[in-house]
């Protein structure tokens, strides 16, 4: 504001003795102006009471609202020695009573902490007390004081560890296996991509952005489905384009910052190590997203953890450190520390999510997780589409460029088979 | 309503036959989740013994206070006379059939199911039959009548007025119920009664209860998600009911359960004799009873111990949704005197 200010009083250097008597009154003017801004929420306010007050008249005069679905969103449920806990949600928009808890078609005495009662997007933990056996499926029901029973499939009830020391480790070692470990393997390829000529050079930055899309369809497909699943009321879809756009915007501001402090604002074009940190993010939240499919789905006992899966995701991922590795192959050596650093950058969030995923996940933050994830890779490629469009030879248009970026495509989609 | 957070990737892994584990992956395996070992005790535990154990007392979540269903357990006494009348009103309600939860109900007078109907055979039984309701219904007693009386031609709409007459015959536990199509609908909406007709000159003198097994189907879907006898689930586990060792128990059981083809009565710790549908001398020495819809005995139980026995359905299923309760068999004199229950004035039968 100050900036307009002094840009007004700039365009009219003449008139300065009733400029000052008239920037007053303008200022008056501007102020009015905007507490006019204030009129249509204080107007939506009123219609919207008034509104309220007569809605049951005005749905009389064209029919009849149909019967509430009182339908409860059972967001989680979890295994303790002697007990079920199942977190459930009120998805409605009026409010909802817990009445009746069933385990496998038997009504169980359970409690509630707090009313029973749930209002609109509220949630309770209701503990059941119950002998419960290890591997065998369970069908968890809950029904509203209005007799609509929301039932939740638990394929194989296993244990829900709290986070000990003991868990803790085991998550992070997951995540390690399928995370840091691909990423830092990958990495070695950097001599003999130092050793490549340009044009090779572009092929393995297109594979990377190839890659990435790849990763950023996958992630989408993941969000969707997830969503689906989700209450109405939390618009999945919207939180999927929030964590899309959040994670993209948020990248562009990191990579322009970037470029701006290595004095590039002429050449919008990142530097290598730069790109390289990009990268090394977009697939960071890539591999959250994964490592939190994997812990939450291990901890509803949904997914056998053998080594077949694990083997499955390092060999996906070890295609994810040649990415990171391309843009830091031509220019200046990068120090052990700083190829560390992209490592942990790429690699670690598996850790992370693995540790939400079989701690504390739910459907909400999958979805948000995995649109992050979708944003960040969208805006790598574009930043890596720029890099090979500015740097390489040839171009975008280059048979090398677009046999890399096919050859990305292809790779994933090859690896991704056995990961399953 | 299955939610599944298997991914794609996930599935296909899935379908793989399963390696031999990471041995470091171990490490994040709860323990007991290797084999199928059930982890039934946990020492010091409070919640270790569920079950049966546990459905008992306050404990249950039963609705309703003591003595709610008295008029519905305990039949009047047979009323002497020539005429014998009745007046039925269907309206809708809604009612508490587990603990919290209303259904939408249609109703005789008020409750599901609706009121014992008893009259000695050879005495006309008049039913004034008056539709208070949303929907056409009628009342369609078994037993022998003339066509005009079954109610199913005689269709009585809304706010009209229908008088069923005719002597009541033959001796036995019968039952009544709408006949207004659809017919599921109507039935599992709660429109069903018990009808006893005592033989001339009576039945042996005995605690005589009432028993009408049903379900209700609260959230639609074809399946009932509570089963009961008499309308509220787990009610006879909360609220045992009191009987006297030295005298006969004699259970009027009916099978008003939609949906499900077969409803069952099992009691615990005694043995009984079954007549079904309470027309002949000939019984069954048992402690297990199966009914089809519609289908009904008489029950008469000499208890040779004190103490709570259990009775239920012994369809696992029907147990644990509800159907399930306990006798209290005691000496003396302590039991609630059954057989001379007063009912409420608007179901009250009256001589002429």
């Amino acid at each position: 504001m100050e900036s307009s200010e002094s840009s007004v009083s700039a365009a009219r250097p003449a008139d300065v003795a009733p400029g000052a008597a008239r920037s007053g009154s303008e200022r008056r003017a501007r102020t009015r102006w905007r507490l006019w801004a204030l009129v249509p929420i204080v107007l939506i306010v009123a219609v919207v009471s008034i509104f309220a007050s007569a809605g049951g008249s005005l749905v009389d005069l064209v029919g009849t609202n149909p019967p509430a679905a009182d339908e409860f969103d059972i967001q989680r449920v979890e295994f303790k020695p002697g007990e079920i806990r199942i977190h459930v949600r009120n998805p409605q928009p009026d409010d909802l009573t817990i009445a009746v808890v069933a385990i496998d078609d038997a009504v169980v005495p359970f409690e509630v902490e707090g009313s029973p009662t749930l209002g609109r997007l509220a949630s309770r933990e209701i503990v059941v007390p119950y002998d419960w056996v290890a591997d065998d499926p369970y069908l968890i029901g809950v029904t509203s004081s209005t007799g609509i029973q929301t039932t939740f499939d638990v394929p194989a009830a296993v244990e829900s560890k709290d986070p000990s020391g003991k868990s803790f480790l085991g998550y992070a070692l997951i995540g390690f296996l399928v995370g840091v470990v691909p990423v830092a393997l990958g990495l070695a390829w950097l001599p003999s991509l130092r050793h490549a000529s340009a044009k090779w050079l572009a092929a393995f930055m297109a594979l990377t952005a190839g890659l990435l899309t790849f990763l950023a369809i996958d992630a989408l497909a993941e969000a969707l489905e997830l969503q689906a699943a989700l209450p109405s009321a939390l618009q999945g879809t919207g939180l999927v384009l929030i964590g899309v756009v959040v994670s993209y915007l948020t990248l562009t501001w990191v990579s322009h910052r970037f470029s701006a402090k290595s004095g590039r604002e002429r050449d919008p074009t990142l530097s290598g190590i730069a790109l390289a940190t990009l990268v090394a993010i977009g697939i960071g939240l890539h591999n959250l997203g994964e490592g939190l499919a994997i812990g939450t789905s291990f901890a509803f006992g949904e997914l056998a953890l053998g080594s077949f899966l694990i083997i499955g995701f390092m060999i996906h991922n070890v295609t994810e450190g040649l990415g990171i590795a391309a843009p830091i192959a031509e220019g200046q050596r990068v120090s052990l520390g700083r190829l560390g650093a992209l490592t942990l950058i790429a690699g670690a969030p598996a850790i992370a999510g693995a540790w939400i995923g079989g701690f504390v996940a739910n459907d909400v933050v999958g979805v948000l997780f995995f649109g992050l994830a979708v944003g960040a890779a969208l805006q790598v490629v574009v930043e890596v589409g720029r890099y090979i469009h500015r740097r390489a030879p040839g171009g975008l248009t280059s048979g090398y460029a677009i046999g890399g970026f096919l050859a990305g495509v292809l790779i994933m989609y090859a690896t991704g088979l056995i990961a399953g | 309503m299955a939610k599944s957070r298997v991914t794609r990737r996930q599935l296909l892994i899935g379908a793989a036959p399963a390696l031999a584990a990471v041995p470091l992956v171990k490490l994040a395996l709860p323990e007991g989740a290797e084999g199928a070992e059930p982890l039934a005790s946990h020492e010091g535990h409070d919640h270790a013994a569920m079950g049966h154990a546990a459905m008992i007392g306050a404990e249950v979540p039963a609705p309703g206070g003591p003595n709610d269903l008295d008029a519905l357990l305990y039949p009047q006494a047979p009323v002497p006379g020539d005429v014998v009348e009745y007046e039925l009103v269907a309206h809708d309600a809604d009612i508490e059939v587990a603990q919290g939860v209303t259904f939408p109900a249609w109703t005789f007078n008020g409750t599901v199911p609706g009121p014992i109907i008893r009259a000695t055979e050879g005495q006309l039984l008049r039913v004034r039959f008056t539709n208070a309701g949303t929907h056409p219904h009628t009342i369609h007693f078994h037993g022998i009548h003339p066509a005009n009386m079954d109610g199913v031609f005689e269709i009585v709409d809304v706010g009209e007025t229908f008088t069923y007459e005719f002597p009541a015959r033959p001796a036995g536990f019968h039952l009544y119920h709408c006949h207004a199509t659809p017919l599921k609908k109507h039935i599992h909406k709660g429109l069903y009664g018990a009808f006893i007709i005592d033989p001339a000159g009576g039945r042996p003198p005995a605690q005589e209860l009432v028993m009408v097994m049903n379900g209700f189907d609260t959230d639609g879907d074809g399946e009932n998600n509570f089963y009961t006898v008499n309308g509220k689930a787990f009610y006879y586990a909360k609220y045992p009911i009191t009987v006297r060792r030295s005298e006969t128990v004699r259970i009027y059981l009916a099978n008003l359960t939609e949906f499900d083809l077969i409803n069952s009565f099992h009691l615990h710790g005694d043995f009984f004799r079954y007549y079904p549908t309470g027309t002949g001398d000939a019984f069954e020495y048992t402690d297990t009873v199966v009914q089809t819809q519609g289908q009904r005995g008489i029950i008469e139980i000499d208890f040779a111990n004190t103490g709570l026995f259990m009775f239920h359905a012994h369809q696992s299923e029907f147990a644990e949704l509800g159907w399930m309760g306990f006798f209290n068999v005691v000496d003396g004199d302590e039991a609630q005197p059954a057989g001379n229950f007063l009912c409420e004035p608007d179901e009250k039968p009256s001589t002429v």
